[in-house]
């Protein structure tokens, strides 16, 4: 029975192999130190492993966070501003030195980027779901990795996505993706609290999203992010429902894109439905 | 957003020669300083502060000037000097600036540390531009000091620098490959990296063992020598 399950799930990721266009998304834990500030040389790998893949034909999106954070470090804040309009003012600061260090660095690999600022009234305004999406399409035609991240200068509470792992996946749907990773600093979904539990496991694969799952994504979360594993999840539950496959997996080595691609068991793998082991 | 414990762990002198920022040529590489303030401003945003301690005025003025050879007379250095410390500044300032880190120019004469109330003031100034996250670039004043202008080496007044502002390591750059040298404080022997994406960790190791030393300000000397048997 066991056997069988492992035999399923190699199926699943050798598919993986395939992929012609995949969002990525990376996580303000991901980009920077503990401190908040950002980790260059982590930027560097990361603009080198989607160049790589991009030069293999495969269509890439990235969902980059990052912008309040670097806008603060811009400033010499020490602390994080609570307030919505200085969160604002930094993410506007933050995003242009942001596409700057990302435009450098993917020059050194001769890949051009261009950036896209969404806000949610795009995923429910026809019009705007329309020009999004061949926007979006035409970019990655020409080769083109478009950074996305959302437009906070203009977000309020009634069009935000609110965190970047919503939107990316929103983003997967918008152009029609196979798959999602979801980079953090999380190595994916746990059956414990590892913090507590000595015998947690990563759950390699899930074909449906219960109570029971969506109860062990509580708790786990970073302090700079907005993210958490519970907006991870939810994540995971747009793209299954759009037959996008979904991996939730650590950033650390932003190499570990490869071996994902290479359908290795790395991290959780969340299903597609038609797919998934009855 | 900055957590105060990560930061100010640990203070590096960082030595550059003008010889790891050439190309085979003996020419400037704009490049090779491209990478330098990368690795730097990384450092740097890791928590680290610096303070950084170049040479290459003298050439890059010898440069601007279009010199065929570098000048022999003191003044003529001097002269180049002048010219090509303004351009080193603003390479500096330039390349930094790709990494959002703010450098400033501090030019001082290395008999600083004969005098208690210049210790103090340069101490101060110091301080003060590691607390706002600026980089200061230091180099020798040599319009005004004319003793050592004709020495290529800038050892001695990262050594001063080292002294005055207590700084945990000496860590020096002066190939044309990736190599660093770091000199901790106290009697830690001098180490040698070669792979900069272990820089952070090797700091900070260094940083861990000196928790548990006197603090004093000897610096392990390392001889040119050494320097060449570890490439």
């Amino acid at each position: 029975m066991k056997s069988l399950l492992i035999n399923n799930i190699m199926g699943q990721r050798a598919k993986f192999r395939n992929k012609k266009r995949i969002v990525i998304k990376v996580g303000t834990s991901s980009l920077s130190f503990t401190n908040g500030r950002l980790n260059f040389q982590r930027i560097e790998k990361l603009t080198y492993v989607l160049s790589a893949i991009r030069n293999r034909n495969i269509e890439v999106v990235l969902v980059s966070s990052g912008a309040i954070g670097v806008g603060a470090g811009r400033l010499g804040l020490k602390d994080k501003p609570k307030e919505l309009s200085k969160k604002q003012a930094l993410a506007a600061i933050g995003q242009a030195e942001l596409m700057k260090i990302y435009k450098k660095f993917f020059e050194e690999y001769n890949q051009t980027v261009a950036q896209i600022l969404l806000t949610k009234d795009v995923m429910t305004d026809q019009k705007k779901y329309q020009n999004a999406k061949n926007t979006l399409t035409q970019l990655l035609t020409m080769g083109i990795i478009p950074i996305i991240n959302e437009n906070d200068t203009i977000s309020t509470y009634e069009i935000e996505f609110g965190d970047n792992d919503t939107l990316s996946a929103n983003v997967a749907t918008l152009v029609d993706a196979e798959l999602l990773i979801l980079l953090s600093d999380i190595d994916g979904l746990y059956s414990a609290d590892p913090k507590i539990d000595a015998t947690a496991e990563i759950i390699e694969s899930v074909n449906r999203i219960t109570p029971e799952l969506e109860k062990l994504a509580t708790g786990a979360g970073t302090s700079f992010g907005t993210g958490g594993m519970v907006t991870k999840i939810s994540a995971a539950k747009i793209c299954m429902a759009a037959n996008i496959d979904t991996v939730i997996t650590n950033g650390t080595d932003p190499a570990i894109i490869f071996d994902i691609l290479d359908g290795k068991n790395i991290g959780t793998h969340f299903m597609t439905k038609e797919k998934a082991v009855v | 957003m900055i957590d105060s414990k990560k930061m100010c762990e640990g203070r590096i002198v960082v030595r550059i020669e003008i010889s790891a920022l050439s190309n085979a040529e003996g020419k400037f590489d704009h490049r090779k300083m491209d990478r330098l303030a990368m690795v730097l401003s990384n450092l740097n945003n890791s928590g680290k502060q610096l303070l950084l301690v170049t040479s290459g005025a003298i050439a890059l003025g010898s440069d601007k000037l279009n010199l065929k050879k570098q000048p022999q007379s003191a003044v003529d250095m001097q002269v180049a000097a002048a010219i090509g410390q303004a351009e080193l500044i603003r390479f500096y300032q330039h390349y930094f600036d790709q990494y959002n880190q703010i450098v400033a120019q501090v030019l001082i004469t290395r008999d600083v540390l004969d005098n208690e109330v210049r210790v103090t003031n340069a101490r101060n100034t110091f301080e003060t531009l590691l607390d706002m996250n600026i980089v200061p670039i230091i180099n020798e004043n040599d319009i005004i000091s004319t003793e050592d202008i004709e020495l290529d080496d800038n050892y001695p007044l990262a050594l001063s620098v080292a002294k005055i502002a207590k700084a945990d390591a000496i860590l020096i750059k002066m190939d044309i490959n990736s190599n660093f040298i770091i000199q901790p404080r106290g009697s830690l022997k001098p180490r040698f990296v070669s792979d900069e994406s272990q820089l952070i960790q090797e700091l900070e190791n260094i940083n861990d063992e000196l928790k548990s030393m006197d603090k004093n300000d000897f610096y392990y000397p390392v001889s040119i020598d050494e320097i060449l048997v570890n490439q």
